[in-house]
């Protein structure tokens, strides 16, 4: 799971071009929208795209998202159940 | 402010060919959106409004040899001009006019934003391979488009092309009363032209904005947009150009300035690139500001063609803006997108035509596909249509009509009786 | 109506064989200001972004909210850089993923967006395409705007980013007499410097 995580950390950070920040500075609890990462809905479709592109995971509503979306441990453990490859 | 005149409109859109066939399809209620027939995707669950015409069929509407190189945005834009054009008894294809149009300088700003994409998409494979499509190269990019269709008629001295997202079209219309303001322009003709792409169909797509059903402005169980395509354009002079037509050519008299120019505005809402903010603050002051320039008060809007795309966001953001306006009540609203789709830049260009119709036939287009009201909103779209001998048929004074883009640009038009 | 440029900025990257992106980025560090949605953009917007940095950095009314400043930008290209990247996304059927954040930038005006959201300007923003720089165009266009009684500012930019060119001139256009007088001979001027 570890492993997952700071797999995620770096996809997100080249993904989402969050160009200032290393793995090290995204807690895995923190909050990704909002107040955490300050990230958008358009981040928010962009890390749909990335679920299927590298996990072979579809969203077909963006609200699905909201709470996939709460945390790096909450989207990682998602993944963890879900992924398709 | 100056009387700008509108005494010319042309249209094509998914409801019709002409104007005659938009006011049908509007007071029948029959919606143009259907199931994807002409454009070459794999994305057939999004229904669309597409013009029922292949380009085949418009070359020959407008006698244009094959070997001529034209793109779907072009010829949909050249129909529409057209129609405008001899609408107000200035056609080029009636030699009498000739001599008179040489006189009058005559300006051609459209909007677009997809351009000759639908080409490039077709040919962009075998621009590698060969060159025997390389004259597609030069017709990719918006301002060809423009280019094109001023070329078709020849009496343009003044051509550009507006890029502005989905406000293209209502920018375009009001850079034109600017031009005729300042006596830059005589007679201006203004709209906007785009055609449905596979480029823009998975854009839209990938922002998950699309409704696999026919789009429901306004409604509470809005799922989307249905993307549409389509051209319309508006002629705009001054009143003192006109009346200077109308003696030269005492022929014209039977033609009638369909309606005026009354105000507009556009302004920016500042807030992100695509969505709207949750205040309306842009659609606000765009409203605000265009009925200062008519110098009109809400109360005196007796319709409004909303911008209504049928997104959760649009629709909830310019509705909170419109009851902020409107804090007196509010006035039928409609989104006439439940007919067309979202024709992108060309939107305010077809619903500047709407408005223009409503206006002329007193009658208030309805919103399709509505049935359960937005929780966060004091109205409901307008559901009924009455027209004509019909003694419910509203009288329509001023017609407000919004066309909002990504980019926070926001537009509001309002057209007047004369 | 008498009109001047309060101040003006020209960038160009200096040389084709330096990334556009690189040069934009060094750029951004020389500010030192910290906004990290200029990562996200398309090198269009980042040009017309840092432009206007460059502008308004040392503006001690800066952030106020304005209604009277237009932001209107011209260019040749459109978005075609931004358009490409994105076909990028969609042109193999083995490896389609359209890509949400570059279909966004597909659209040349979301420049004067960005820098609209920035400085929080509520006024009038357009995008004009024009075959080459055009600065009889700017110059009627940037009138028209302030025919609007409501106007005070005009920022008005040629912002060209395509094939190995990033080039961005945007002035800042007043009714406050200046040393530099707003005309076709002093925009092509700068422009040609």
């Amino acid at each position: 799971m570890d492993e997952l995580i700071l797999k995620l950390k770096g996809e997100i950070i080249e993904v989402l071009n969050l160009e200032d920040l290393q793995p090290e500075d995204i807690a895995d609890d923190a909050p990704l929208f909002g107040e955490g990462l300050g990230l958008d809905s358009i981040d928010a479709l962009e890390l749909i795209v990335l679920l299927e592109k590298n996990y072979g995971i579809k969203l077909t509503d963006p609200a699905q998202g909201r709470e996939i979306f709460q945390s790096i441990r909450v989207l990682a453990d998602y993944i963890q159940a879900n992924r398709k490859k | 402010m100056k009387n700008f005149l509108i005494t010319g409109a042309g249209i094509i859109s998914a409801i019709g060919n002409n104007k005659q066939e938009t006011l049908a399809a509007l007071l029948e209620q029959r919606s143009g959106i259907a199931p994807l027939r002409y454009l070459k995707t794999s994305h057939t669950e999004f229904p669309v409004g597409e013009v029922k015409l292949t380009n085949e069929e418009m070359r020959q509407l407008l006698d244009i040899p094959e070997t001529e190189v034209t793109t779907r945005t072009s010829l949909m834009g050249m129909l529409a001009v057209r129609e405008a054009l001899r609408h107000c008894g200035l056609d080029p294809q009636t030699p009498q006019n000739v001599a008179e149009m040489t006189e009058l300088r005559i300006a051609l700003i459209s909007g677009t934003t997809v351009g000759g994409m639908d080409k490039t998409e077709l040919y962009y494979l075998d621009f590698f391979e060969d060159n025997t499509k390389d004259a597609y190269i030069a017709t990719h990019d918006c301002g060809s488009s423009t280019e094109m269709i001023a070329d078709y008629f020849g009496i343009f001295s003044l051509v550009e092309t507006i890029s502005t997202a989905c406000s293209s079209a209502a920018n375009a219309i009001m850079l034109g009363a600017q031009l005729i303001r300042d006596g830059r322009a005589d007679v201006v003709v203004a709209g906007g032209s785009e055609s449905l792409t596979k480029f823009h169909l998975n854009g839209f797509n990938s922002l998950m904005i699309l409704d696999r059903e026919p789009c429901k402005p306004l409604d509470a169980h809005r799922a989307g947009l249905n993307l549409g395509e389509g051209a319309a354009y508006i002629v705009l002079e001054s009143e003192e150009v006109f009346n200077r037509r109308l003696r030269v050519k005492p022929a014209m008299t039977p033609l009638k300035p369909l309606a005026r120019l009354s105000g507009y505005a556009n302004t920016c809402d500042a807030f992100h690139q695509t969505a709207s903010s949750s205040d309306g603050e842009g659609a606000y002051l765009a409203m605000t500001k265009a009925l200062a320039v008519a110098n009109l008060q809400p109360e005196d809007i007796d319709y409004i063609n909303a911008h209504g795309t049928g997104t959760g966001n649009n629709d909830l953001s310019e509705g909170i803006a419109i009851q902020r306006v409107f804090t007196n009540g509010v006035p039928p609203v409609s989104s006439t997108k439940s007919f067309t789709g979202h024709t992108t830049s060309a939107a305010g260009g077809l619903e500047a035509v709407i408005s223009l119709l409503a206006l002329q036939h007193d009658f208030i287009p309805a919103n399709l596909n509505f049935s359960t009201p937005m929780p966060e909103l004091s109205f409901t779209p307008y559901t009924a249509c009455h027209c004509g001998l019909d003694p419910q048929s509203p009288k329509l004074h001023h017609v407000l009509s919004n066309s909002f883009g990504f980019g926070g640009n926001e537009t509001t038009l309002i057209f007047s009786k004369v | 109506m008498n009109l001047y440029i309060k101040t003006y900025r020209h960038l160009i990257n200096p040389s084709p064989m330096i990334d556009g992106k690189e040069y934009l980025t060094s750029v951004y560090r020389s500010l030192g200001i910290d906004y990290p949605k200029f990562f996200k953009m398309d090198n269009l917007s980042k040009l017309g972004f840092l432009a206007s940095e460059l502008i308004f950095k040392d503006d001690p009314s800066r952030f106020v909210p304005r209604e009277d400043l237009a932001v209107i930008g011209f260019n040749r290209s459109a978005s075609l850089e931004a358009d490409t990247a994105y076909q990028a996304t969609i042109q193999d059927n083995k490896n389609y993923f359209p890509s949400p954040a570059a279909f966004v930038y597909t659209l040349p005006n979301i420049v004067t967006g960005e820098i609209a959201i920035r400085n929080k300007f509520y006024g009038e923003t357009s995008f004009y395409i024009s075959e080459q720089f055009d600065a009889e165009q700017i110059f009627r266009t940037v009138n028209h705007a302030f025919q609007d009684k409501k106007t005070r500012s005009v920022l008005a930019a040629w912002i060209e980013s395509f094939d190995g060119t990033q080039e961005v001139f945007m002035m800042l256009v007043e009714t406050e007499t200046s040393e530099i007088p707003f005309s076709i001979k002093q925009i092509n001027k700068i422009m040609n410097n």
